[in-house]
């Protein structure tokens, strides 16, 4: 027993080590006082410095943070009220519209969106984005409420209703207070994908509308300076703060 | 959480509020100076705001694909043709222009645009072979010839160390001048041809590459890169720089190769007009010009500029071309619909055997 | 009843109507665009015009008779669908020793263990591929060791950088906790009773993993696998940064349709193909999945 769990745990360790030695490289690589990301010059912290007067990089994080808060929170009202329904009801249309958007490859709902705005003769830009972004969000937003619901004892909204509380007050003190962890984890996801998403955003971004992936995008592939690593360890620091927070804030919403 | 929500909020809406007058440029990568986009931003008291592309395709999807609101484009003559046939630019206004006298008249009236009516000349470049001096010398071969890219014979022992615009256009033209066509030759039987050479040699490349062949070059992973002159000029700067065991260098292959004449234009839906035209005097200054070309290494059409420029890039033909070399250049002419479908079919093929 | 159904309108409504609009009708209008004529300088020609008080409608088969001139396409499809089979086995190769691992250890490790499988999967997609590009470059650490090594051994030097090789291992490296995930998730619920049994019987190591084990876990490798398959079947960026002239996936073509040919219309027929091809992914998934949880 003992060796073959050496055996496992030795091919997990490796595993471990493919996942994080790249990013260990890039972390490495941003305080590197050479431009080429090529032998090891030196120690510098210019890289940094450069990103925070990089004004096309500051904008485009801003875009990302306008484009992530809107889509995420539009997405979990709409993605809350898909994740009841299919809940409660047993449906036909809704679950399988939910499902698609998250099953299908990322690029065609790139490019069937951008046919759509085309054809609406919509220009391009952040309200387009935001649009994608919150097509593709609302189903991680309604299966991690639909997930909560299953676990809510029914019991507690009958007996509401026994004792004559509306639907509408039986909502908002029961269900709605026994539901958030469901729909905070759901809400973070969504922030999370669309501050993250590449290939939809590639598609039906316009004119002054560049995305913090986009703009990565063209950093590598131009591939100039070790800004991009600068900004990638800051990007991971970010998200490391962020899931921490949330393990404080709500230790199951992660689980989930 | 709250109050965390609240912040992002209000950390995202604060660049929006701060934003100034915009001008929103796009340009091909690397194509203007770093100092002229303070220079001009102190000037006018704005933001230039800049998107990239890397070839005249990947810029006519993105305007075709209801990009609006660009103020000023830079697109090569073949593209001004296409976009003026469209009715997609602005009339130019040349009295908000007073520095349109700077420019030399031997780039203006020219075909594609007969009396500059929409556009202003920027900068032109020629696309070339730029290579790693000391490795071709090792191997003894000499890159002022297509068949650099081109020859089986040859790319054998330069596997995996040649790039090639991926830009159908640019390598079809330079497949075309290999075979002794012209780069406008849109004849099915040579196009084909040239589909053939460039199907032999593709196994040798290591990839199509129209943005990062500078660094490469730069680092030494890339021996042999066809590209633009401007951009051979800064791998060969960067490499300087880094202090690195080899040059680069960069030549004219004898066969003749494209010329680029890129040109400043307004899209008719600019938003900022008025600051567009600005922006366009104000590249056309002799001085903000010759920075096109010192800093960018860049051909320069405006006159005025001859005197700012350094005189060691002045004497380089791939940039500033001789009578003798003009004569083997071509400029890409505009095609038509159905030339474009061939010569795209014909490259969607190339991309996937 | 009346509130009831009116209830049911109030929650099912709003989200429906906004994935019609903004999913299935985008949708048919791709599937639509296949049949048009792409326009003179891009975009999509007119699909009707009306002359003389007639309606004529200008639509063809032309685009997806193209699909079907050469094998080229069908070749294309058949390699990516090659390449996104491999990256799943490798996934299942890698992720499975890794599920098991951490279903295993003790209960209050797991959370930690799981956590630093995901960690990875929340910096930028970009980021992760541009690690890979760093590595393999020929001036990079991993390729001079290797060749170094080959050197010994008198053989010619490699390059990583711009080959199919370089593509499949970033695509194993990013949908990796694809396919951890589901395994563990279902890996945990063993019973570890089974196991305990079965050993007093006297089976071996490997013959309880063979009998007992991996026929449970089946519906977590069959969910796994199509987490990781189809986003791999549709992806571009990898393949357009590391792959090089050899390494094009059928996404980087309906890309170049679309943000460089300027031929709509060919690049919905390739979208329209890359559709069913999810499509029948998921069924077929989806069917083995239910199958394998049948039989345990």
């Amino acid at each position: 027993m003992s060796q073959k769990n050496r055996a496992l745990k030795l091919s997990a360790l490796a595993v471990y080590a493919f996942l994080y030695l790249p990013l260990l490289i890039v972390v490495i690589y941003s305080f590197n006082d050479s431009k080429l990301n090529a032998e090891w010059v030196g120690f510098t912290f210019k890289w940094y410095d450069k990103l925070f007067h990089n004004r096309e990089m500051l904008t485009a994080a801003g875009n990302s943070l306008i484009i992530a808060t809107s889509s995420a929170m539009i997405a979990t009202v709409l993605g809350t009220l898909a994740g009841m329904a299919m809940y409660k009801y047993r449906l036909k249309v809704l679950p399988g519209l939910v499902l698609a958007p998250i099953a299908m490859p990322d690029i065609l709902m790139g490019v069937s969106l951008l046919l759509f705005f085309i054809m609406l003769n919509m220009s391009l830009g952040l309200i387009s984005i935001t649009l994608a972004h919150i097509t593709f969000c609302i189903g991680f937003v309604a299966l991690s409420v639909q997930a909560r619901m299953s676990s809510i004892d029914r019991s507690l909204t009958e007996a509401a209703r026994d004792l004559g509380a509306t639907p509408w007050q039986c909502f908002r003190k029961i269900t709605l207070p026994l539901l958030a962890p469901g729909i905070i984890a759901g809400a973070l996801m969504a922030f999370t994908l669309s501050i993250d998403d590449f290939v939809i955003t590639f598609f039906v971004a316009g004119v002054g509308s560049s995305t913090l992936p986009l703009q990565i995008y063209s950093m590598v592939k131009i591939a100039v300076t070790p800004e991009v690593n600068a900004i990638s360890t800051l990007l991971m620091l970010l998200t490391l703060i962020l899931i921490t927070l949330v393990a404080r804030l709500s230790p199951g919403a992660l689980r989930s | 959480m709250k109050r965390l929500l609240a912040s992002i909020v209000f950390m995202a809406v604060t660049p929006l509020a701060t934003a100034a007058t915009q001008l929103h440029l796009f340009n091909w990568n690397d194509y203007i100076a770093q100092d002229t986009v303070a220079a001009f931003e102190k000037s006018c008291n704005c933001q230039l705001v800049q998107d990239y592309y890397s070839s005249t395709e990947e810029m006519m999807a993105k305007l075709l694909a209801g990009a609006s609101g660009y103020d000023v484009v830079v697109p090569t003559q073949n593209a001004v043709q296409a976009l003026i046939k469209q009715k997609f630019l602005l009339s130019l206004d040349k009295n908000q222009l007073p520095n349109f006298k700077n420019s030399d008249p031997g780039f203006l009236n020219r075909s594609y645009d007969p009396a500059n009516t929409y556009s202003v000349p920027y900068a032109f470049t020629t696309t070339l072979v730029g290579y790693n001096e000391q490795q071709l010398a090792k191997l003894g071969i000499s890159p002022d010839d297509w068949s650099v890219i081109f020859d089986p014979k040859v790319l054998e022992k330069l596997k995996g160390k040649v790039t090639v615009m991926d830009d159908a256009e640019e390598l079809f033209g330079a497949a075309l001048k290999y075979l002794g066509y012209s780069v406008n030759d849109r004849d099915e039987k040579h196009l084909r041809e040239a589909q053939q050479v460039i199907m032999a040699a593709k196994p040798y490349w290591a990839a199509f590459n129209s943005s990062s062949y500078i660094k490469e070059l730069t680092v030494g992973n890339i021996w042999v890169a066809h590209g633009y002159s401007s951009d051979m000029v800064q791998a060969r700067a960067d490499a300087d720089a880094a202090d690195r065991d080899f040059n680069v260098n960069f030549v004219l292959p004898k066969q003749g190769a494209v010329l680029a004449l890129d040109n400043m234009v307004i899209p008719k839906d600019a938003k900022n007009k008025k600051l567009a035209h600005q922006f366009i005097n104000f590249m056309l200054d002799g001085k903000n010009a010759a920075a096109l070309t010192n800093e960018i290494g860049a051909g320069n059409p405006n006159a005025a500029a001859a005197e700012f420029i350094d005189a060691t890039i002045k004497q380089q033909k791939a940039i500033f071309p001789d009578a003798a070399t003009l004569a083997t250049l071509e400029t890409i002419e505009a095609s038509d619909a159905k030339q474009r479908r061939l010569l795209n079919k014909l490259w969607t093929e190339i991309k996937i055997k | 009843m009346q509130t009831k159904h009116w209830q049911q309108r109030l929650l099912t409504l709003p989200p429906m109507s906004y994935l019609l609009i903004f999913f299935a009708v985008p949708t048919v209008i791709m599937l639509f665009a296949s049949f048009r004529y792409a326009g003179e300088y891009g975009g999509l020609a007119p699909w009707y015009s009306y002359e003389e008080g007639k309606l004529a409608f200008d639509l063809t088969l032309e685009n997806w008779q193209r699909l079907f001139e050469t094998d080229i396409y069908l070749r294309l499809f058949a390699k990516s669908i090659g390449y996104a089979v491999l990256t799943t086995l490798l996934c299942i190769l890698l992720g499975y020793p890794l599920a098991l691992m951490i279903a295993r250890s003790p209960r209050k490790h797991r959370d930690l263990l799981l956590l630093l499988v995901i960690l990875p999967f929340w910096s930028n997609f970009l980021v992760r591929i541009y690690a890979w590009m760093i590595i393999f470059s020929p001036s990079g650490a991993l390729t001079h060791m290797i060749n170094s090594l080959l050197d010994i051994f008198g053989l010619a030097p490699i390059s990583l950088m711009y080959s199919p090789t370089a593509v499949i291992v970033c695509l194993v490296y990013v949908h990796l906790p694809f396919m951890v995930l589901p395994l563990y998730a279902n890996l945990e619920k063993h019973d570890p009773a089974l196991l305990d049994a079965a050993q007093d019987l006297g089976a071996t190591r490997w013959r309880r993993f063979w009998k007992i084990t991996w026929p449970i876990s089946l519906p977590g490798v069959y969910a796994g696998s199509i987490l990781v398959f189809i986003p791999v079947l549709g992806m571009f960026a990898i393949p357009d940064l590391l792959g090089g002239t050899d390494g094009i996936m059928i996404a980087n073509v309906i890309k170049q349709q679309f943000v460089e040919s300027r031929d709509w219309p060919f690049g919905s027929v390739l979208s329209m193909v890359l559709t069913v091809a999810a499509v029948l992914a998921v069924l077929l998934g989806a069917k083995f999945g239910q199958q394998a949880g049948q039989t345990r």
